[in-house]
Order: structure tokens, then C-alpha cells, then sequence
């Protein structure tokens, strides 16, 4: 592994503190319903979870952002944060999203300095852009020469460590359980990576009605650990 | 002769506080009957109909509809969508929608039965100004098939797109294919057989109105499913699975009655079809 590969685990690392750890983008409501309650039915949740709305939106938007950076097109770049905001139409998942994009431009911007960082961040600022992780990360990435498809795969790693996160602490499931899930999640991130890669653009934002279901549904459950 | 297997524009206006058309043209297989104006409602209710009584491999549809400012306009469906099976070409509707300020319209189509073997791709694009409604609403049935069997279609794509003052603000993208998908299960659509959508977008929107449309549904029989939630511009989604397409219609209709009773103070008509 190169060293620039390694910079960019740091981000992957679910302790890194974007506050996605404050969010379950419809687990929770899942969980409340009683239908994900162990191992094998958040494995279940997570698989639809990465690869029918994670590969659609932040995934296909990643690889479009690596292609756009490397044409230097700019207005793509802003053209995606657009539409990765407004095809949530969920407001919570959409308005955390923004939060953790905001804080994921912030610790990126400490650390690195990348002048397309402090573009996106003047965007943010006059608010003709909204702010999204997988586009930070993307930028990072693109930064550090990160191959376009390792990037996609880190990224689509560092989503699903914090959910398994956030599962252990709310099902809840043990520690051990939780790192088993990450590891046979391997052949999920490998394969959702390989569609990604060859997906067409036009398949931008489908979402499995479900799953954006329970994203609304969350506004309104009992007992909430997380804010989506 | 043109290439599209149908095609349709309305374009209307408001003359002295009455809504009515300017230009009504359709060619192929897309028609719409004559103008009702229900309830004495100052503003008509337009019925599409498609003549051939469904869309077949390969057809193309094409729609149109402007709205001038203050113009009103309910658009409906005189029955079902149904899209026969397509050995070679997908079916396309495309329809796009001008919406000038304080215009006001109703979509609401009725449901889409997409038969054996049936591949349907339809994008809807509204072009809004500021001040304008919308409320659009579709619903998608598990299908047709002569054995019986749910979701025997092979892919049904509905894209819609929304753009105030000329930026993107919606965007809703449902892709079903049955046999590549665990259309049943967790994720998709959790058991149940009928989707619904309401998309509504309005300056007046509130969340003192989402609460009473909550109640609202929360309170209506039947089984089913739901979702409500804020656009990121003043508007909201619903969502609905339900079993039929009757109880997705019911929780449309009951929607509507408080929509309209919020911010107009009356009563939608009943959309009589059969």
C-alpha cells in the first residue's frame, strides 16, 4: 500500500469525527419496527442499503467527481452536489448528509491543503453548494493520486464501518460481531466498486422505495439514538 | 409525420380569472376529451386519453403542458396505464411541464399496469417559477400477467425532475426490475405490492400541514405503509406501499382534501372516470 493510500485511510477510520456516528439514514427505524435485530438481519439491511441507494447516489457521484477533477470541470463538480442533495428526499438523510459534509470539508481543509478544499468551501459559503462526504472525499482522493476506483472503495468502506458502528451501539451487537460483518462485507464493497465502475450515468440517484421509507419514517419514530 | 407514436401540448391561460386553453394539439395515439369544468370551478379538469387502450413495444409518447401565470388546471388519466409486453423496445413517455408564477396544477394520474415481460421508462420534467404548486402523484401496481403472478414486468423507470427559477430542486429516480431485485423483501418493498407517490411543491407549505396530513393518513383504514417528508425547497414527498391501488388512492384523495381545504378552502372534485 502506497503512503498516499494510507493518508487516505485516516478518513476511513469511523472515529474520524464527521458526526456520522449521529446517524443511521433509516436503520434506526428498522430496528424500532423490530424487522433488523441480529447479525444476519442487519447484513441484510446494509447489503440493500450499500447496493441500491450507497452505489446509485454517493458511489456513481464519486466516480463522475474523480473524472470531473481530472477534466478540471468544475461546474460538474457543483452540478453533483446538487443533485446528490436533492435526490434525498428525505430531510433528515438529506440535511445530515449536508452536516457531515460540512464537517468532512472542515478536518480535510486542517489537514490538507488542496485548493479545490477551499473552493468547495467558498461554495458552501454562498451557499451555491451544499456540501456532501463523498464529495470531500472524492477530492482528497483525487488529491493524494489514489487510483479513481480505490477511492470509490475506501469511501464506500468508511460509510459502511460507521454504520456497523452505530449497529453495534444500537441493535446492539457485540464488537466481534460487528468487525465479522466488516470483514465478509469485503466481497459486498468489491463487488458494489465493480458496478459502480461500469454503472451508466443515467442510473444516477434510483432509490429502493423501502429504504427511503424508512428514512422518512424516522422524522417520526418513539425513541430516537440518531438523528436520520 | 413525426417520430413519436404520440404526441400532446396544452397550453393554458387565465382570461379575466377563468383558466382556459390557448392551444390544444395532439397527433397519434395521445388524445385528450373535451374540457370539464367541475363544481363550477373557475379552472378545467383535462382527461388523457389513449385511444389504442395501451402502449406497445416500442412506442414513444410525448406531452406538454404551460401554465401561464395564474393559470389553473387538473390533468388526469380516463383510466389505467397499461404497457403491454415489450420483446424489443422499451415504452418512453416523456413530459414536461411550464409552470409560470402563481400557476396552479394538478397531475394525478391513474395507476401504471405494466404487463408480462413490459419494460416502460417514463421522465417527467417541471420547469416552475417561483410562486407556482404542483401536486403530482403516480402509482405503480405489481403488474399483469396471464398466469397471474406479481411483478412478472421486466423494468419499470420513472425519473422525474423538478427545477425552480431554472435549478434543479427535485429529483426522484424508482427503478424496478423484478427479477433482478428482491422486490419482496427489507429495502424494496417490504411485502407489500403497490407504490405510491404524492410529490407536492408550494411556497405555502408548512409544517403545521405536514403534521395534519400525518394525522390525516395515519388515521385512514386499510394496509399500508407511509412516508412524509420536507423538500429541500417549500414542498414535501409522500410515499405510500400498500396491497391496491384503491388504498394508495384513498390516501392520495384524502391528502388532497386537506391540501385543498388548507389552502383554498374547498373541496376537490371527484375525478369521475367509470
Amino acid at each position: 500500500m502506497t503512503d498516499n493510500a494510507l493518508s487516505l485511510f485516516q478518513l476511513c477510520d469511523s472515529n474520524f469525527p464527521t458526526g456520522s456516528f449521529s446517524h443511521s439514514f433509516g436503520l434506526e427505524t428498522y430496528i424500532q419496527n423490530d424487522i433488523v435485530h441480529n447479525q444476519e438481519t442487519f447484513s441484510e439491511w446494509l447489503k440493500v442499503y450499500l447496493h441500491e441507494q450507497l452505489a446509485y447516489a454517493d458511489g456513481l457521484a464519486a466516480r463522475l467527481i474523480y473524472q470531473a477533477l481530472e477534466e478540471n470541470d468544475t461546474e460538474k463538480i457543483w452540478e453533483l452536489d446538487r443533485i446528490l442533495t436533492v435526490q434525498n428526499l428525505a430531510r433528515e438523510s438529506r440535511d445530515g448528509t449536508q452536516r457531515i459534509g460540512d464537517r468532512f470539508l472542515n478536518i480535510s481543509e486542517s489537514i490538507y491543503e488542496i485548493p479545490m478544499l477551499t473552493n468547495y468551501r467558498n461554495q458552501l459559503r454562498k451557499k451555491f453548494a451544499f456540501g456532501h462526504p463523498a464529495i470531500v472525499f472524492t477530492m482528497v482522493g483525487h488529491h493524494l493520486q489514489v487510483p479513481k476506483e480505490t477511492t470509490i472503495l475506501f469511501y464506500l468502506y468508511s460509510t459502511i464501518a460507521s454504520l456497523v458502528q452505530n449497529a453495534v451501539r444500537a441493535i446492539p451487537l457485540g464488537q466481534t460481531a460487528g468487525q465479522k460483518v466488516i470483514y465478509t462485507f469485503q466481497k459486498e464493497l468489491r463487488q458494489a466498486t465493480d458496478k459502480i465502475m461500469h454503472l451508466d450515468e443515467s442510473e444516477f440517484g434510483v432509490v429502493s422505495p423501502g429504504l427511503e421509507l424508512s428514512q422518512m419514517q424516522h422524522e417520526r419514530v418513539n425513541i430516537r439514538i440518531f438523528s436520520s | 409525420m413525426s417520430e413519436w407514436t404520440g404526441i400532446l401540448e396544452l397550453d393554458m391561460e387565465n382570461r379575466q380569472g377563468k383558466t382556459v386553453a390557448k392551444n390544444v394539439y395532439f397527433q397519434g395515439a395521445f388524445k385528450v376529451m373535451r374540457p370539464v369544468y367541475l363544481n363550477n370551478y373557475s379552472y378545467p379538469c383535462y382527461y388523457l386519453l389513449n385511444p389504442g387502450g395501451g402502449y406497445l413495444d416500442g412506442d414513444t409518447y410525448r406531452m406538454k403542458v404551460s401554465l401561464d401565470e395564474q393559470a389553473q388546471l387538473t390533468l388526469t388519466t380516463q383510466s389505467a396505464t397499461k404497457v403491454y409486453k415489450t420483446p424489443k423496445t422499451q415504452v418512453y413517455q416523456e413530459t414536461e411541464f411550464f409552470l409560470k408564477k402563481d400557476s396552479y396544477l394538478e397531475y394525478l394520474p391513474d395507476a401504471l399496469i405494466a404487463y408480462k415481460d413490459a419494460k416502460y421508462f417514463q421522465k417527467n420534467v417541471v420547469h416552475m417559477e417561483k410562486g407556482a404548486t404542483l401536486l403530482y402523484s403516480d402509482i405503480v401496481t405489481p403488474g399483469w400477467s396471464p398466469e397471474g403472478s406479481k411483478f412478472s414486468y421486466d423494468m419499470i423507470r420513472l425519473k422525474t425532475e423538478i427545477y425552480m427559477d431554472h435549478k434543479l430542486v427535485v429529483f426522484d429516480h424508482i427503478k424496478l426490475q423484478p427479477e433482478m431485485q428482491q422486490i419482496n423483501d427489507l429495502g424494496f418493498m417490504e411485502g407489500y405490492t403497490h407504490l405510491g407517490s404524492l410529490i407536492v411543491v408550494s411556497e405555502k407549505t408548512n409544517d403545521r400541514l405536514l403534521d395534519r396530513l400525518y394525522e390525516t393518513i395515519h388515521n385512514e383504514v386499510g394496509e399500508f405503509s407511509f412516508g412524509l417528508s420536507n423538500l429541500a425547497i417549500p414542498g414535501f414527498t409522500i410515499r405510500i406501499i400498500a396491497n391496491t391501488t384503491q388504498v394508495i388512492e384513498q390516501v392520495i384523495t384524502a391528502c388532497h382534501h386537506v391540501i385543498s381545504e388548507e389552502w383554498y378552502q374547498k373541496k376537490p372534485s371527484f375525478l369521475r372516470k367509470y
